[in-house]
């Protein structure tokens, strides 16, 4: 299944676009795709505030509310992921 | 309407002080609290040119909502609210955040205002870039809104 993450914050460093695709077992939930995006980072970058991004993340659904790591995700769903906060 | 909420595109408009003052004016207030954040020239050392703003537009402006809410209940339920915050690009000086609140009496007036700046970096998903005069760029660090359980210390 293939997830689409809306990029928000330092998660923008991931990419150019707007969003990152990730591709993931079927019937993958929230915890499964932080465990991805984790491993993606460690491969691909070693950008200092990334390292802990994806334990520090929460991650939206298209309902704009806070999902949980049992969530269990669709296929081409759309997810925010929303790094630490930190406006004012 | 007794509550403005927005997020403001810098690169369209700018943030009013005057748009605030005019929205909270009222013969029923004796107090008026305005609190005005502007982007500062430096942090921890760094010397600061500008911050990017960034925002889940919709998640922000619901919060924004419920936080005045609480706002009044908690502290005065005729108040009136009027809260800004930039999204973009924001050169050093200008504003990020405006607060303004009328209230019948300045306890209530100044513990709004406060209430919400505090509520505001602790519960709205907005983002800083920090532009520094070398030429380099860094997000801040802030606060998760993970669910504390689930976060590995």
């Amino acid at each position: 299944m293939e997830i689409q993450i809306k990029l928000y914050g330092s998660s923008k460093l991931l990419s150019e676009s707007e969003t990152l695709l990730i591709k993931l077992p079927e019937n993958s939930n929230i915890g499964q795709l932080r465990s991805s995006l984790k491993k993606f980072i460690d491969e691909n970058y070693s950008k200092s505030n990334l390292d802990n991004l994806s334990n520090s993340a929460a991650f939206f659904s298209d309902r704009n509310e806070i999902v949980n790591d049992s969530y269990q995700l669709k296929n081409k769903e759309l997810i925010s992921i929303i790094p630490p906060i930190g406006g004012g | 309407m007794s509550i403005h909420t927005a997020l403001v595109k810098t690169e369209e408009q700018k943030i009013s002080i005057e748009k605030a003052k005019n929205f909270i004016a009222s013969e029923e207030y004796g107090a008026e609290s305005i609190f005005v954040g502007r982007v500062r020239n430096e942090n921890s050392g760094k010397k600061v040119t500008a911050v990017t703003y960034d925002a889940h537009d919709q998640a922000v402006l619901k919060s924004f909502q419920s936080i005045c809410d609480d706002a009044k209940k908690k502290f005065d339920s005729s108040a009136s609210i009027f809260l800004e915050h930039a999204k973009g690009y924001s050169p050093v000086g200008e504003i990020s955040i405006l607060i303004a609140v009328g209230s019948g009496h300045r306890d209530e007036a100044f513990k709004i205002c406060r209430y919400i700046l505090e509520e505001v970096k602790h519960q709205s998903p907005i983002w800083k870039k920090e532009h520094y005069a070398d030429g380099k760029e860094e997000w801040l660090p802030g606060h998760s809104l993970r669910p504390k359980k689930e976060v590995k210390s």
